[in-house]
């Protein structure tokens, strides 16, 4: 018994004829632990529906391999699989109340009554949909009917539970409780499971690693924390994380023991060379042109830092959103606590050299973030 | 001065009242958002402000003139619609254009008027594409353009970044105030999203099922929610409810989570031995160590990163779920047994029956329980 | 996007061939028998090698039909100008009254507009036969039967319902909010009409003054008794065929390629334009 639960090899997607189709998902390669939950993440048109289409088997791979749980399983039909699935659309079966669209999915386990019973109610509490089991489909709301949609997915045991866009629809007061229960009860009971959304927040609340896809290529495949912390190019880091990270050319000088980044309107960014390590010091200064990235969280302010001028403070309750003009551009500040900022005011922006991102112009690919190299 | 006004609004279909009796006032230069579920009849409201529909009863006054007879197109107002709404057999340019062809400017006047505010929203290079071509964003933004560009005293922004995706948003959610500033216009902004409701307005009516709720700055909102649905629909996560019965004993008032005494300072002896129910947002509750004074036991059931917090799913002794958030990168346990501490200033009680907030005798205070 | 194997493609191609034979059998059909004698037509069995012959197209032209019995007088070249003219003319006074009505009815909800409406699409569930011996009766009276006005009122029975029911969903299905948003620039209702509602709804208006076209040409009852010899349309002048030494087939196929000739280039001319405009689309965000 190895640990591996689904194991992606090489695959392929091609629509419409080889060579002048469409090539939605190339040579994509990814291997799911037992018990893990992956996210597929990307934008409308990406490849992750098309993977999820492929894994399910409603749609064959044009080339390479799909394995669960030791066995070979994409030419097989999707009733074969073992595979649970919460479709986008809810699908949930109209005739069917609730109740029994839920148990619907425990049909093939030959359960007593009883067992099924105990089983709806207590995924029906977890999500909280208690009170509507004995209504139909067409009677609820578009959040409830993808709680009951979900309900009839994690009910099953199954090799891998597959979640498209599980929570798009929920209800905002209820999402982050939810999140917390369905995580909970996915590794308590030691499932895979594989969500598919376009949004990040909910990759990162819920995956212990999100698979990054853009135009049909894998991006980057790493925790939400790397992710986070040492994105894989530009694209990965400006997709997740909200706020986007902030974005600015730059241009690199050095000497005498220091390097710069020459941003717009004469803003110059100026460390100590010592601040990086010999590798990154290297390929900094071979380059003039790059793309640096910071953070919203890791903007720091302090009164002898670079200059900026306060365009908008929000406060959400929780956090306060700052963003001034900086450098021709607007640099976008977070805090945890109220900060009271005027409209106008001028702060000073320091940036550490250990939350610089810096980015290849050309490419895109991450060079370095902060004193080590990517 | 352009003031809005609306008295006793009330639009009734189908003898169902979607707005009762509504009354608000907008000051000049204001932004006011309507936040509500859907279905509370911000749309509508916006309808009739727009003249595009008719009150079954009430006044309109806009800048001081009562408007509730005249035409759409005499109000001086100007608006954005949630799904754009742009005319799809005309090109961006001639979108952006249409308010200002109805004020009978010259030709020259119109594309200068029109390059101007497609420049301040970045659409100046696909003025000539028509709206099939544009992308989401840039669709949004044409919108936006069309509202300003005839420089309306008034503005109507029908939750114009429902259909955006969540980057865009949150950009526009930085631009809009300093466009809108520009602009100088009284704005009237509906929205869904409690974040956009307290980034954007000065003021905020909360509205459910045709009325409205409260009204306050996002300040007032937030610290001092009107009752449980108002707490509930700001913050995220979600405020924590508890159900308790407040005790007092020589120190005042306070009420018990898993045998913990948690002092309530501030709340009036009047609800004590009464159901009430115990709000606590989450960002107030921190973890501490089980041996501290006032720790209540807890487990840890999940984590989930939000954005740039964390927040962690707890469950105590008695069952109950707590949600508590930190900033992220803050130390905490992610699993097993933990000990939180709660701020008892910082707490809300409602009453359980009605749902209303207790106000408290003393000042208000904030969430840090610092005297506002 | 969906892939398909081989076998499909062909199952796909042999199915749409019998369909289109289906279709267009006849029309081939006649088309062949337009070019024939009727000794060669009534050949049994018939016979696709025959010496084709203009002999039916000049006698529709010229207006002399030639039988066995002797000469005829035929008026099928008029028969068929007042085809065309009862034809356009209807539809036109149909869209004149039944557009802006359409829109009225899709745009504002009065007390009585789904009676008035559904009224109004009775006129077409009634068989013509019943309404015709009272209609005679007060045609008379105002003395508009067999006039070009009074046929055209009376084709209005046929055209107006027609176009104001399929022109009403097209307007119903432009977002009202894109009028709103018209209205709100500045600009009076009846500019939104013009610049937004008619050309929005453009192409249903051509898609429906095109059928109603197409039924008023086809229409025989009204025709037949409404009017006379020298107002009379194709549909009633093709009777004229069915001779006392017998029935010119040939004549009869030609005469039916002449009919049917303009409607068919209408038809393929307008959808081009028709496709065109209906996936214009993009009315919805």
């Amino acid at each position: 018994m190895s640990d591996t639960a689904l194991l992606i090899e090489n695959v392929d997607k091609f629509y419409g004829p080889k060579g002048h189709g469409v090539h939605a998902v190339k040579n994509l390669s990814m291997n799911v632990r037992k018990g893990e939950i992956i996210a597929l993440l990307g934008s409308s048109g990406c490849g992750k529906t098309s993977t999820l289409r492929m894994i399910a088997g409603f749609e064959p791979v044009s080339d390479g391999t799909i394995s669960l749980a030791g066995r070979q399983v994409h030419l097989l039909p999707p009733v074969k699989r073992n595979v649970a699935m919460a479709f986008e659309g809810y699908s949930l079966y109209p005739p069917l109340t609730v109740r029994e669209n839920i148990a619907f999915a425990l049909k093939a386990k030959r359960l007593s009554q009883a067992e099924v019973d105990e089983k709806v109610a207590y995924i029906a509490k977890l999500l909280e949909i208690e009170d509507i089991l004995g209504r139909y489909p067409s009677s609820i709301s578009g959040g409830q009917q993808q709680r009951a949609s979900l309900g009839r997915a994690l009910i099953r045991d199954a090799d891998l539970h597959l979640l498209d866009e599980p929570m798009g629809q929920l209800e905002p007061q209820l999402r982050a409780l939810l999140r917390g229960r369905i995580k909970h009860y996915i590794k308590e009971r030691g499932l895979t499971a594989i969500l598919v959304t376009h949004d990040q927040t909910e990759a990162n609340a819920l995956a212990d690693r999100i698979a990054v896809m853009e135009g049909g290529v894998l991006q980057q495949f790493d925790t939400p924390q790397k992710i986070k912390e040492r994105p894989a190019n530009l694209f990965t880091g400006t997709f997740v994380g909200e706020p986007p990270m902030n974005v600015f050319e730059a241009s690199i000088s050095g000497g005498n023991g220091s390097l710069s980044f020459g941003l717009n309107e004469g803003v110059k960014l100026d460390y100590q060379i010592a601040a990086f390590s010999p590798g990154v010091q290297a390929e900094l200064t071979k380059r003039r042109k790059v793309v640096l990235g910071i953070r919203p969280y890791s903007v720091r302010r302090s009164a002898d830092g670079v200059k900026a001028r306060v365009a908008v403070n929000q406060w959400l309750g929780d956090q306060t959103h700052i963003a001034a003009d900086f450098a021709g551009g607007t640099m976008v500040l977070v805090e945890h606590d109220r900060t009271r900022l005027a409209i106008g005011e001028d702060i000073g922006i320091h940036l550490d050299p250990s939350s610089l991102h810096v980015f290849d112009s050309e490419t895109g690919r991450a060079i370095s973030h902060g004193k080590e190299l990517a | 001065m352009t003031t809005l006004q609306l008295q006793n609004i009330t639009k009734r279909y189908k003898s169902q009242a979607v707005l009762d009796d509504l009354t608000l006032d907008v000051a000049d230069g204001e932004t006011l958002v309507l936040f509500g579920p859907s279905g509370a009849g911000k749309t509508v409201l916006l309808r009739l402000i727009a003249g595009v529909i008719e009150p079954d009863a009430g006044k309109i006054v806009i800048g001081g003139e009562d408007m509730t007879e005249v035409d759409a197109e005499h109000r001086g107002i100007g608006m954005a619609f949630q799904n754009f709404a742009l005319f799809p057999h005309m090109n961006a340019f001639d979108n952006i254009a249409s308010p200002l062809e109805a004020n009978r400017s010259s030709a020259a006047g119109i594309r200068e008027g029109v390059e101007k505010v497609a420049k301040l929203l970045k659409i100046d290079h696909v003025l000539s594409h028509r709206p099939k071509a544009l992308s989401n964003g840039q669709k949004q933004r044409t919108a936006l353009a069309r509202a300003l560009a005839g420089s309306p005293p008034v503005l109507l922004l029908d939750d114009p970044l429902r259909n955006v995706d969540a980057k865009l948003r949150f950009e526009m959610r930085l631009e809009l105030p300093r466009l809108l500033a520009k602009q100088g216009a009284t704005v009237i902004y509906v929205t869904q999203d409690y974040k956009e409701a307290m980034a954007l307005g000065d003021r905020i009516a909360v509205m459910s099922q045709g009325r409205i709720r409260q009204i306050g700055t996002p300040e007032d909102i937030y610290n001092t929610p009107a009752d449980i649905d108002i707490a509930r629909l700001f913050g995220d996560p979600t405020i924590n409810l508890l159900t308790v019965i407040p005790k007092k004993d020589a120190s005042g008032v306070y009420v018990e989570l898993s045998n913990v005494r948690v002092p309530l300072p501030s709340m009036p002896e009047s609800v004590v031995g009464k159901e009430c129910v115990l709000g606590l947002r989450p960002e107030t509750i921190v973890f501490t160590e089980p041996s501290a004074q006032g720790a209540i036991p807890v487990t840890v059931e999940a984590e989930t990163p939000l954005n740039e917090k964390t927040v962690t799913l707890l469950l105590t002794a008695r069952g109950r779920e707590i949600l508590l958030s930190r900033p992220a990168g803050t130390p905490g346990p992610s699993s097993g047994p933990a000990a939180i501490a709660v701020n008892g200033a910082a707490a809300f009680l409602f009453d359980k029956e009605s749902g209303a907030r207790i106000a408290t005798p003393a000042t208000t205070t904030n969430r840090n329980g610092e005297a506002a | 996007m969906e892939s398909t194997s081989t076998p499909e493609r062909i199952l796909r191609g042999i199915a749409l061939t019998l369909v289109i034979l289906f279709f267009m059998f006849p029309i081939f059909w006649i088309f062949m028998m337009s070019f024939q004698t009727n000794e060669t037509i009534l050949q049994i069995p018939p016979s696709l090698s025959f010496t084709p012959t203009l002999s039916n197209y000049m006698a529709l032209i010229t207006g002399k039909l030639t039988t066995a019995a002797g000469t005829l007088d035929i008026a099928f070249m008029g028969n068929l100008g007042n085809s065309v003219f009862l034809s356009t003319a209807s539809v036109a006074v149909s869209l004149l009254l039944g557009v802006p009505a359409a829109y009225a009815f899709a745009r504002h909800k009065f007390r009585g507009s789904e009676d008035i409406a559904f009224t109004l699409l009775s006129f077409r569930f009634a068989p013509p036969l019943l309404v015709l011996l009272p209609l005679t009766q007060y045609f008379q009276w105002l003395g508009l039967s067999d006039t070009y006005i009074g046929l055209i009122w009376v084709y209005q029975l046929i055209c107006l319902p027609l176009i104001l029911w399929i022109v009403r969903g097209y307007f119903e299905d432009i977002s009202a909010d894109v009028e709103y948003a018209y209205r709100i620039a500045g600009h009076s209702w009846f500019a939104t009409f013009r610049k937004i509602a008619l050309p929005l709804a453009g192409p249903g208006i051509a898609a429906a003054g095109l059928l109603a076209f197409i039924f008023a040409w086809n229409n025989f009852v009204f025709a037949l008794v409404l009017a006379s010899a020298s107002k009379q349309p194709v549909t009633v002048g093709a009777l004229a065929f069915v001779t006392s030494s017998g029935i010119q087939y040939g004549q009869i196929a030609a005469a039916i390629v002449l009919s049917i000739a303009p409607t068919l280039a209408l038809a393929l001319y307008a959808q081009r334009y028709l496709v065109e405009g209906l996936s214009l689309g993009a009315v919805k965000g």
